[in-house]
Order: C-alpha cells, then structure tokens, then sequence
C-alpha cells in the first residue's frame, strides 16, 4: 500500500515540478525577444516596440524599423535556437551519446557543404531550393559519420563518433574553402552565411523552411516519450515494445530537417545543441518528455540572449553570432570530456 | 607496436670499433630514395610558375651563372627560397608530430588536431592585428608562447589521478581548438580590415610569400632544437614499449617527455609562425615512416622529417600549378589527404576502447 502511495505522490508531484519552468521561460523568452528589438543603433524605447508590433504604423519610421529590419531577425533567432538544441537532444538521447550535437557530428557542416557546391558547380541559386539541398547534404554527412563510428572498434561510442564528426567536419570544410578560392564570386555571397550569423538574413527564406521546421519541431516534441525508453539501450526499448528501428528513422528525419532548416537561415551555429539540454538536464532530470520541449523553450531564450550580446557588444559592429555560441560551448565541451573520461 | 627485426642490415666498423653502427639497409635505401624525391619535387618545383624557366636554366642559375635578370630574380628572390621554406616546413611539421605520438603513446596526436598550431595561430594573429608597430621578427617568439601555453593547457585538463589517455587528449584538443579558433575569429572580425586580410592569408597555411629570412629563422631554429632530438632518440625507443618499460630500461620519463613536448611545440611553433597552420603533416609523415620501413628511433625520425619535407613541396608544387593562376595554399591540400588517412587510422585504432 505504501508503494502506491509513494508512486502516485510521485506522479502528482513530478508535474508540478517540471510545469513550473513553463511560464518562466516564456517569460523569459517574451522579455529578451521584446529587448532584442529594442536595442540597437537606435535604441526604442519597449512601449514603442510593443506599439508597433501590435498596431503597426507604416508612417511612422521607428515602427518601419521594428517590422522590417529587427521582428525578422529576433524571429529567426527563436527559430534556430529552438530547432538546434531540440535536435541536439533528441541526438543525445538516441545516440545515447552526451557529446551529439548536430555541429560536433558533422551535420551542420555537411548541410553547408550541400548548399557551397549546389551554388558553385550546378548553380542552384532559387532559394526554394535551398533547404531541400541542405536537407540531404546533413543526412549524407549523418550517415557518413555514423558508418565511420561504426567501423572503429568498440563500435559507436561517444568519443569514436565524436572524433569521425571532426574528421567529417574538416575534410568537408576543407574542399569549401577550395571552392572559395576558385570562385570568388561565391565567396563574397556565402562568406557572412559562412559564419553562422543571424544579420541581414533574408526572410523569405523563412516561409520556406518554416512550416518544415514547425512539423519536425512538433514530430519531436510527440516522439520524445519514447526516446525516453531508446535512451535505456536499443534492448529495453525493444522488450518494451518500441520499435526501435522506425523509430531511429523517425528521430533521425526529424534531426534532420531541424538542422539543415537552421543552417539554410542561419549558417553553421556550433554548440547550441550541445549546450542547452546539458543545461536543462540540470532542471529537469533524465527523462526526454521534459527534456525535449525545455531545450526548444531554452534554446530559444539562449539564442536570442546571445544574438542581443553579438549586436552590443562592440557597438559600431557586430560579431557573429556563431562565434559567440562557440566561445561558450567549447569549454562546456571539454569539461564534459574531461568528466565523462575521469 | 611491433618492431620486427630488419632482416638485412649494414654493419660498419671503425677500426677497433671506436665507433660501431648497425643500419637497417632498408631504412637506408629509403631515406636515400626520399632524398632523390625531394631533389626532383624542389627542381620542378623551381621550374613551374607563371614565368616558365627550363631545367637546364634552373640550374644553371643555381651555379651562379646569370643567364637572364628576370630568370635570376624569379628563381634567386621567389621561388628557391620558397621551395627550401616548404621542405623545412615540412620537416618540422613531421618532426614535431612524431615527436608528439611518441610522448603522448598516442597514434593520432598531430600538433594540429591538439590545438597547439590554434596557439601559435591566435598569438600571430593577434600580432598581426592589434600590434602592428611591433617587429614582424617577435613572429616566431610570440607564436612560440603561444603554443606552451596551449600545449601546458592541455597537459592540466587531460591530467588524471590514472594518468592522460589517449582519445580524450584529442577531444580535448578539438574542443580547445573551437575555442581558441573563434577568439581568433573575433580579432579578424573586428580588426582593421587590411591587417585582417593579411592575418586570413596567412591562416590559410600559404607558403607563396616566403623570403630569404623566413629560410634562416627557420634554418636557425632547427639547428637549435634537432640535436637534442637525436640524443634523445634512445630514450624515445625505450618509450615506444610504454613508460613501465621505459622506466624499467632506466629512461628518465618524466623529463624525457617533458623535453619532448618542448622540441614538438618548438617545431609546430616555429613552422606555423612562418607559414601558418598546415594541417596533418605530423600526423601522416611519422606513419608512412613506419610503413615505409621498419627502423630505430633515430633513423625513423630522418625518414619521417624526409617525407614530410617531400610532402609539403609536392602540396605547395600542386597547389601552385593545378589551377594556374589561383593558388591553393598547401595547407588545404595536406589536409584533404590528411583526413582519410586519420578517418583510416581511427578504424584501425585498438585503444579506442580504452577511452
């Protein structure tokens, strides 16, 4: 009798307890969503922003900036965030790895690999396209790395797909920059993409990939309880009745779309993956139900917050916003090393 | 590591046996057949450009005859010191990697994988950028400190109460060399844009703008730091049987190791400074010495600093004459065959387990 008890107050506990993050994360996400757009060269004041996001007024030039050149970029932001650290965790989950994240395993790399080569040498330059491109070009580098992990012995290991992602990542990032030198022209368009920043972006890329990225953003955040039961190995999912097989294929389209989704708006943005549901673990535990649907919330506070940090920073220009995500995450990353190999 | 003994080997005697050597005459043949490999590459190499000069010409040149002011200063100001910078280069590069997989007991340790050319690469960039006024000749220096204090940065995070492992120095190394990469990035971004295209070149691993003085800085540097490797080549085969071995052979690891990550910094310190991070030299040069023929420490060191200096001039010649007026550094071109080889090496491993 007492166990029952014991589970039930549990269970009536444990949703009080992970629902609670909820509200202070939107919180969180409206605040630095509104403050992103209101910093700046010319800096608004938050009612104006709030003005001209709900009433807007083409006369009025403030509201112009807010519609046009800022509301783009804050958007894209909370897109890529989200998508990039719910990728990162759905990898870790099912790769049952703590070092996935969509940059480290070379899919980032090989979505802009994809999109270099289709520009250059077949000369893809519709935007409509462009996801499309990205999209194989991550589930090739995905594969790639995946049989290279394989084949090391020991099997794939955190550490042996870790050290294929790198390898994947310069041999691909390597024949990009030969492209470059033999094309300048590209270069000059690709090279602030390149980077992995959020400025100047093109929103109409957006309407492209958006509705792909929300329908995989919702496909994870659905297929999450199970990864739960996939991160206990293939064999416990197995005998729990998952079918540990299409569900692989599931998370793994999903990854996909996610990643390359972002790299077609927001270029290669290392670590964010890899961060944020390290981060969120820390809140809610173990289990992928809370895991998955925090990161995206976190992930989209996180990449705004330092997209605001990119802009002010060294007021006359603006760092890239990848550069930044690195500078935080790669410690990050070598702690975890240094903790998981003690 | 299996070292089998080399069947044929040649014995020389000096009178009373003051001096006595026993050479593999495989590894020999070999290094004499590297040697000839490098004389044609550098030949060819003296030759090929925009302004086409004959064998003969070159030659002739090099004996001091003057055949033409326009053939004297193309070969004499341009390309000789250009193909001795990238043979030296590349030795260094392969030095410095051998030197690194023997310490570490680590097949895939490459000064350019564990972030000590990252290092070296920041500490010149920030010279170049925020510095400018200061003497170009601090170069090697500055890029020296750099190195240690990366490679002494590694050594304290890979520490462990069961002492370093193998695989995780190298993730260390990747995750380090994010780091310090994207710093370098934010000097590039927000340096004055001259300076900042003249730091990109160079970061690209470029030997085309090497001069008389890069070949004496780095000349001088290799004087000072190969003798002391080849006094420590008996301790290094001690090492080749792991540190219990070594320890019990009477080699004084601890300094042996320390000194050895000295000589390898030094080495990617000082080519790196020159001509920016080449990529998998010391990676792939120290292996194919090994394939190439079995050897003692000593002679597998001169045959590894062969084929790296091979290497690197076949990369730079390569990427000066494939796609004629663009050059590709040869830094890109070394990595493009230095990842398959460490994707081969990985599969290979058998201390992936041991992580």
């Amino acid at each position: 009798m007492s166990q029952i008890t014991a589970t039930t107050t549990a269970a009536a506990q444990h949703p009080v307890r992970a629902w609670s993050g909820v509200p202070i994360l939107l919180i969180a996400l409206i605040a630095a969503f509104l403050f992103h757009i209101a910093v700046g060269a010319k800096p608004l004041p938050i009612s104006t922003v709030f003005e001209a996001l709900v009433s807007f007024d083409a006369t009025n030039f403030d509201h112009v900036i807010v519609q046009n050149l800022r509301l783009p970029r804050a958007a894209l932001a909370v897109v890529v965030g989200a998508s990039l650290s719910l990728a990162g965790a759905l990898m870790q989950g099912v790769t049952r790895n703590p070092l996935a994240d969509p940059g480290l395993l070379g899919l980032t790399t090989g979505a802009a690999f994809a999109v270099v080569v289709a520009h250059t040498v077949f000369g893809f330059t519709s935007m409509a396209f462009t996801p499309w491109i990205a999209m194989s070009g991550a589930l090739g580098a995905a594969v790639i790395v995946f049989f290279i992990s394989r084949m090391v012995p020991g099997g794939a290991t955190p550490l042996s797909m870790t050290l294929a992602g790198a390898a994947v990542s310069a041999f691909l990032g390597t024949i990009i920059s030969v492209i470059h030198l033999l094309n300048q022209d590209t270069f000059e368009n690709l090279r602030v993409w390149l980077t992995g920043a959020l400025a100047g972006r093109d929103i109409t890329l957006l309407w492209y990939v958006g509705p792909w990225m929300l329908i995989a953003l919702i496909g994870g955040i659905l297929l999450a309880p199970r990864v739960t039961v996939l991160a206990m190995g293939d064999e416990v999912a197995q005998g729990l009745g998952v079918r540990t097989g299409i569900l692989k294929a599931q998370l793994l389209a999903v990854v996909v779309v996610l990643t390359a989704g972002s790299v077609a708006l927001a270029g290669p943005l290392g670590f964010i993956g890899l961060v944020i549901p390290h981060v969120v673990r820390l809140y809610v535990g173990s289990d992928y139900r809370w895991i998955v649907p925090y990161a995206a919330l976190t992930g989209a506070v996180y990449l705004v917050s330092v997209d605001i940090v990119a802009r002010v920073a060294i007021p006359p220009r603006e760092i890239s916003t990848g550069i930044i995500t690195a500078l935080i995450g790669a410690p990050l990353f070598v702690h975890l090393v240094r903790r998981r190999t003690r | 590591m299996a070292i089998a003994l080399p069947p044929r080997q040649l014995i020389l005697r000096t009178p009373r046996e003051f001096i006595a050597l026993r050479l593999p005459l495989r590894g020999i043949t070999m290094a004499a057949l590297l040697l000839l490999t490098l004389f044609i590459v550098s030949a060819v190499s003296l030759a090929t450009g925009s302004y086409g000069v004959a064998l003969g010409e070159v030659w002739e040149t090099l004996r001091g005859v003057t055949i033409s002011r326009a053939i004297d200063n193309v070969v004499w100001e341009f390309r000789f010191p250009r193909t001795i910078c990238a043979a030296l280069v590349g030795a260094m590069m392969a030095l410095s990697g051998g030197v690194l997989q023997n310490a570490t007991r680590n097949s895939l340790a490459d000064p350019s994988l564990v972030g000590i050319s990252q290092g070296a690469a920041l500490a010149v960039v920030t010279l170049t950028v925020a510095f400018p006024e200061l003497n170009s000749g601090l170069r090697p220096w500055i890029a020296f400190v750099g190195s240690v204090l990366v490679a002494a940065a590694i050594r304290a995070l890979s520490h462990t109460r069961q002492g370093g492992s193998t695989i995780r120095f190298i993730l260390m190394g990747i995750g380090l060399s994010a780091f310090i990469s994207s710093i370098t990035s934010i000097l590039l971004t927000y340096g004055e844009i001259d300076r900042a295209m003249a730091a990109l070149a160079w970061l690209a691993g470029s030997i085309n703008a090497a001069s008389w003085g890069d070949v004496w800085t780095l000349l001088g540097w290799t004087a000072v730091l190969f003798p002391p490797l080849l006094l420590l080549s008996r301790a290094m085969s001690a090492l080749r049987f792991g540190e219990a071995a070594a320890t019990g052979l009477g080699a004084p690891v601890a300094m042996v190791r320390n000194l050895q990550l000295v000589i390898a910094v030094g080495f990617a310190a000082i080519a790196t400074s020159v001509v920016g991070p080449l990529g998998f030299v010391g990676l792939i040069a120290p292996h194919a010495a090994k394939r190439l023929a079995p050897a003692g420490m000593g002679l597998h060191l001169v045959l590894t600093a062969l084929l790296g200096a091979v290497l690197v001039g076949l990369a730079d010649l390569i990427g000066r004459a494939a796609f004629a007026p663009i050059q590709i550094p040869a830094g890109i071109l070394t990595s493009l065959i230095g990842v398959p080889v460490f994707v081969l090496l990985l599969i290979r491993s058998r201390h992936s387990q041991s992580y």
